[in-house]
């Protein structure tokens, strides 16, 4: 197969139906009161919340703005509004930042300077507030996790990726922005930098070390079985850095599947006990 | 034997593992059927449990005949019609052998079955894992034309097809669960195996969503020439009747004689390269 841009193009308004019919069975099989989801104003929260709202009616979709004032950014709370109106979803603002305080004063060990744990502590705090939300209101969780940074294990595990239905995670973040532009995502949000919010300054791009248009290449390449040396050559990419995306997206399987256990019984959990994902 | 029957598709969806709401479905659409005078009425495959119940299988399989076709042997009598749909069957001989099954009623009881004999296992398939394949591709001659069955993913193999048309199939149902990410693949090979076996095909396709795979409806009525004689609707849940008259059997067997044509030399070398791939 030929890796260019073309190879990534998304048929939009096909996928935007798919994925929409799927959000609305679903809320209906599972006789849920409606969705509840993470909005930090980026490309893929911004694209969850929007077709979460033409599938259900957005008057059924609480859309939880979670920031905390380490990463505090008015741009992004301005866009969240902006994207709300809109699209006519709810939104609530909770600030996080007494909660990590908190953490910070309960847990004895709490190192300020780890940035990364105290990155992913945040990622946890967001998933239990959007958590209690789906309970007391008998809603669903709906991730926004995209297909690139699935792949990549870039996320928090039991965090961000928490969620009952993840529609966009079939689709890479090239083709979420093709699917955002489609459904009227404001450009300034398709555009502006990725970020997982985890501390002050923090950009997707700069940390995977890639840009997302030639990554995305990459893991098609990948996804379709290709061999890593026709990869690099046909990206004009070295070896050792497709080796090297190879090597991360195996060895996070862990993040993407439930926990490993030992085999000792008939049928194991996460292993050979096969059932249907549910029973609609 | 008629030249002309109505032959309808019921495109359902499926509730996963609820035999009882599925047969109530069954009986809705055969009540349906019979409202607009159908002679035949076609469900998709595994239309009694859903298509995605992974370990299920074991306790949702009956035999066949059995407690189930009996209830739908009942409706077939009532309303004097034939219904073809699809189970996951169990074997009499033993306690885990399953089959992914297609069975035909008539308005006299049951008349016969056929398991599948290509079993998929790729992508997000996992059949191999839970069926035994079927070892026959029989026709079966009823009231309404001589019929056969094949189940989905035979389509892509076009000797299953043609086995059937030589032993005089005028009419072939294929019963289907096929998702979306197929539906280019189904529209032509459908289309293929009517054409270059000058048949009517029947083709009954699941609607719905189950686990994620979401089953693209389109159920057709294809003529011998290939052509489109009715579809259902796309994605959704959706109910076609078509007339077919056989004797356009001759007028496009005379214009395409692809029968009078083959050449059974080559099968031979076929089966010799086949099993040696």
């Amino acid at each position: 197969m030929k890796l260019t841009e073309e190879a990534l193009k998304l048929d939009s308004a096909t996928t935007a139906t798919r994925i929409k019919r799927f959000i609305k069975d679903y809320v209906k099989k599972t006789k849920a009161r409606g969705i509840v989801l993470g909005l930090s104003g980026g490309i893929d929260s911004s694209t969850t919340a929007a077709i979460t709202s033409l599938a259900i009616g957005g008057n059924n979709v609480l859309a939880l703005t979670l920031p905390e004032q380490e990463t505090y950014n008015p741009t992004d709370i301005k866009h969240t509004k902006q994207l709300a109106k809109k699209f006519g979803f709810n939104t609530q603002t909770i600030d996080i930042t007494p909660i990590l305080k908190a953490y910070a004063h309960t847990i004895p060990t709490f190192d300020p300077t780890d940035k990364l744990t105290k990155g992913n502590l945040k990622a946890r705090i967001r998933m239990t507030i959007i958590y209690y939300y789906a309970n007391h209101q008998q809603r669903i969780v709906c991730g926004s996790s995209d297909k690139s940074e699935t792949m990549m294990g870039y996320f928090t595990k039991y965090g961000d990726v928490a969620a009952d239905i993840s529609p966009l995670m079939d689709l890479y973040k090239t083709q979420v922005r093709q699917l955002a532009s489609h459904i009227g995502i404001p450009k300034q949000i398709i555009t502006k930098p990725s970020t997982p919010l985890l501390w002050p300054g923090h950009l997707a791009e700069k940390e995977l070390g890639i840009k997302y248009e030639l990554l995305d290449l990459i893991l098609l390449g990948l996804e379709n079985f290709m061999p890593t040396k026709d990869i690099a050559q046909q990206l004009g990419l070295p070896l050792e850095q497709i080796n090297e995306i190879k090597t991360k997206w195996l060895s996070k399987e862990h993040k993407r599947r439930p926990p490993l256990t030992i085999k000792l019984g008939y049928r194991t959990i996460g292993a050979d006990f096969r059932l249907p994902y549910t029973l609609h | 034997m008629p030249k002309e029957i109505k032959v309808t598709v019921a495109q359902t969806s499926c509730k996963i593992a609820d035999k009882q709401d599925n047969i109530e479905k069954i009986r809705k659409n055969i009540r349906q059927a019979k409202g607009k005078a159908a002679d035949l009425v076609i469900f998709p495959e595994l239309s009694l449990t859903g298509y995605v119940c992974k370990d299920l299988a074991y306790e949702l399989a009956e035999p066949v005949p059995g407690p189930s076709t009996r209830l739908i042997e009942k409706e077939a009598r009532k309303n004097n019609i034939h219904i073809i749909f699809g189970m996951l069957e169990k074997s009499i001989k033993a306690e885990a052998v399953l089959y992914n099954t297609a069975v035909l009623i008539g308005p006299k009881g049951f008349i016969g079955k056929y398991q599948k004999t290509h079993l998929p296992t790729h992508s997000v398939f996992e059949e191999k894992r839970y069926f035994r394949p079927g070892y026959a591709a029989p026709i079966f001659k009823t009231e309404i034309g001589n019929l056969g069955m094949i189940i989905c993913y035979d389509i892509y193999f076009p000797e299953i097809t043609r086995l059937l048309r030589l032993q005089g199939a005028q009419l072939i149902a294929c019963i289907s669960a096929s998702p979306s990410i197929r539906r280019g693949f189904f529209e032509v090979l459908t289309a293929a195996r009517a054409m270059e076996n000058t048949v009517f095909l029947a083709f009954a396709n699941l609607a719905g969503i189950e686990n994620g795979l979401q089953f693209w409806g389109g159920s057709r009525i294809i003529a011998p020439s290939g052509s489109i004689v009715k579809q259902a609707k796309y994605d959704e849940e959706d109910i076609i009747m078509a007339k077919i008259n056989y004797s356009d059997l001759e007028r496009v067997e005379v214009f395409v004689p692809v029968l009078r044509d083959l050449r059974p030399e080559f099968f031979t070398k076929l089966k010799e390269l086949a099993e040696n791939l």
